[in-house]
């Protein structure tokens, strides 16, 4: 039991350092840039961080039940093209291949899913071979080289628009945040992708569907993709085969800045929102910051490149510091469990 | 027989591929370009022996072509400071030897997901290689491309010397205790270190020789062309790990031979010149070289899990 409250504290603490980061980032950004913290280009950076933060939400499963989906943005690539047919060439209408392009998601992520929990392949190997296939899909499709536009007024809103003095995709966003966040933690079904990470084979005595499960984590990471890639084309306007390139390593380093374990087993939705709104910060900040200058270049003209390093630099130290507590952790439950031997680990 | 399997449907393969090419497409074996195009491939076989010793001690290395470019930038920058062309070969050595061992550190010493922790250092390497040089061409001074020589003596000098280290490293990794040190840390990192192998070590050392490769391939990547591109090293970690995981290295550690890594380098080397000669469009190649990835896992699978049966 006290082991199950230490790690709990651990990881509050590691949301209460995450939520002092972004303070950090807020009053650092506000006295060395121009107008950061203002409402518009606060909904700014939530309108141009919405399908990066979908993906991580929706990675926050894969990686609880320990596995990894590197596919994730190069199906954003493959349903954004899809969608783009679809109502270009097809003519259907865009909210109908919306939704169409979230079920081809979905089947896409059931393919990594049958690949790893059927045939027991590794799951980073399994969506690397995706991540090559559905970007070459996708490039092939288009020949590499068309795009799709000209999509109806209405549908470019979802983009654009802003729905009760927020991004119109914000809603979406929370609505599928919420959703995730309830299916995580106040679910048994839920619940079981962290026992899944803690050890598989524990699960499967307790009586867990583990193939099952863990199919179903990858099987929501594919279609909250398809729905990222509808989202992004309505806010760009175009369809390419280019959507979503990388996204998956930002949604992987929201997920582990957010403190969930690479090693499965921990973490909570609300540390990966936490770290995807560091991301978002980070990444807007520095383009507000024009009278400082890098290496001869004024940060703002420099910010992307700047962000991506940070964010690497980021990653690496999350990394670090979770593999230092987690040692901690692991010796400090030795210590007690040499004491009272009969524990039980816990999970979370 | 049954022990070289992988190797052998990847020759089979190969054979076939050349075979139809042979009949419906000759030019693809006139000697210049075909020499020309194999040089092209040699800092991605260089590469790709590296990662299959990385994935034979059961890690991946996704770094590689961040660290490549890198390599590739500080070997062009120190050549074009007036330094001689030994001292640029020794800074891109001694650059990837010391990301590699920033990786080798995390991975092995701290005891995180070689995966992960590779995807930090790539987009680290990557974004401060952005940073650094926006993008430019870098030009090289006269005596750098193909190493001063013509270039039939350049494209010597790599082919030859890329084959030494295939067969040198095949060796070693088949009679060497260091070699074996590696097979028995990805078969099973507990059993080796009671086995008296320090298995973390083994993993920080083959990060390391990683690193060195990838400098090395970066130089003969280098002496190919008259400028260094920032982005050189872009996709070919994936065309790296692709062509050990076609040539028959289990993903799972402990097994594999380089033998089978040329195979699968060839096979998908030639996949794009291919497409070409049969008058294909070539932006089929990603797609194709994706389903290759999966189709050889999944025979992996299928075999191992016969096997269990």
């Amino acid at each position: 039991m006290s082991k199950s409250t230490a790690f709990k504290s651990l990881l509050a603490r590691h949301e209460a350092v995450l939520v002092l980061v972004i303070l950090v980032e807020v009053v650092l950004f506000q006295t060395l840039g121009r107008n950061f913290l203002i409402g518009r280009n606060i909904s700014n950076v939530f309108r141009h961080s919405v399908e990066i933060g979908l993906l991580a939400v929706a990675m926050t499963p894969v990686i609880l039940t320990g596995g990894i989906d590197l596919s994730v943005g190069s199906m954003m690539g493959l349903c954004a093209v899809l969608f783009g047919m679809m109502v270009n060439s097809l003519g259907m209408d865009p909210w109908v291949a919306g939704l169409a392009a979230i079920a081809f998601g979905a089947l896409g992520g059931g393919v990594n899913a049958v690949l790893i929990t059927r045939l027991n392949l590794p799951p980073l190997i399994v969506t690397l071979g995706t991540f090559s296939l559905f970007r070459g899909l996708a490039e092939a499709l288009t020949k590499g080289a068309e795009s799709y536009s000209g999509f109806s007024p209405s549908f470019l809103a979802l983009g654009n628009a802003d729905i009760a003095g927020l991004p119109a995709q914000i809603w979406v966003f929370f609505t599928v945040a919420a959703g995730i966040w309830v299916l995580v933690h106040h679910t048994t079904f839920g619940r079981s992708f962290r026992a899944i990470g803690f050890s598989p084979e524990g699960a499967r005595y307790a009586g867990i569907p583990v193939a099952r499960n863990t199919s179903l984590a990858y099987i929501i990471a594919g279609a909250v993709a398809g729905l990222a890639a509808v989202i992004l084309v309505a806010r760009l306007g175009e369809a390419r085969a280019n959507a979503g390139i990388g996204y998956e390593l930002l949604a992987i380093t929201a997920v582990v800045l957010g403190g969930v374990s690479i090693f499965g087993g921990s973490g909570t939705v609300g540390g990966t929102l936490l770290g995807w709104v560091a991301l978002a910060f980070l990444n807007n900040g520095l383009t507000r910051i024009s009278d400082y200058r890098i290496m001869d270049q004024p940060v703002a003209s420099v910010a992307r490149e700047l962000s991506g390093l940070l964010t690497g630099l980021l990653l690496l130290a999350a990394l670090a510091i979770g593999a230092s507590t987690k040692t901690l952790a692991v010796r400090r439950a030795r210590k007690q469990s040499l004491s009272k031997p009969t524990s039980t680990p816990a999970t979370s | 027989m049954n022990k070289y399997f992988r190797e052998l449907t990847v020759a089979a393969a190969l054979l076939l591929l050349m075979l139809g090419l042979a009949i419906f497409a000759p030019h693809f074996f006139q000697i210049q370009p075909l020499i020309s195009r194999l040089t092209s491939q040699m800092p991605a076989l260089i590469l790709a022996i590296g990662v299959a010793l990385v994935i034979i001690s059961r890690q991946i290395d996704i770094s590689i072509g961040a660290q490549f470019s890198m390599c590739a930038i500080i070997a062009g920058v120190t050549a074009g400071a007036g330094l001689p062309l030994g001292v640029a070969i020794f800074a891109a050595l001694g650059a990837g030897a010391l990301m590699g061992a920033l990786n080798g550190v995390l991975v092995a010493w701290l005891g995180l997901p070689s995966i992960v922790v590779t995807l930090a250092t790539m987009v680290t390497w990557q974004e401060a290689l952005r940073l650094w040089q926006q993008g430019r061409l870098l030009p090289l001074p006269a005596g750098v491309q193909w190493f001063g020589l013509s270039q039939a003596g350049g494209q010597a000098v790599v082919i030859s010397l890329t084959f030494i280290l295939l067969i040198g490293a095949a060796w070693a990794l088949k009679n060497l205790s260091a070699g074996r040190f590696i097979y028995a840390t990805g078969t099973d990192a507990e059993a080796a270190r009671l086995a008296g192998i320090d298995p973390k070590r083994t993993t920080f050392g083959v990060f390391v020789l990683m690193g060195i490769l990838a400098g090395l391939a970066a130089v003969f990547n280098m002496v190919q062309s008259p400028q260094v591109q920032p982005n050189a090293g872009d996709g070919l970690d994936l065309k790296a790990i692709a062509a050990a995981v076609v040539g028959g290295v289990a993903i799972s550690g402990g097994r594999g031979t380089l033998w089978g890594v040329l195979l699968g380098m060839l096979l998908l080397a030639n996949v794009n010149p291919a497409l070409t000669h049969f008058h294909q469009p070539p932006y089929w190649e990603k797609a194709i070289q994706g389903l290759v990835i999966l189709l050889a896992v999944v025979a992996d699978g299928l075999r191992s899990r016969k096997n269990r049966l």
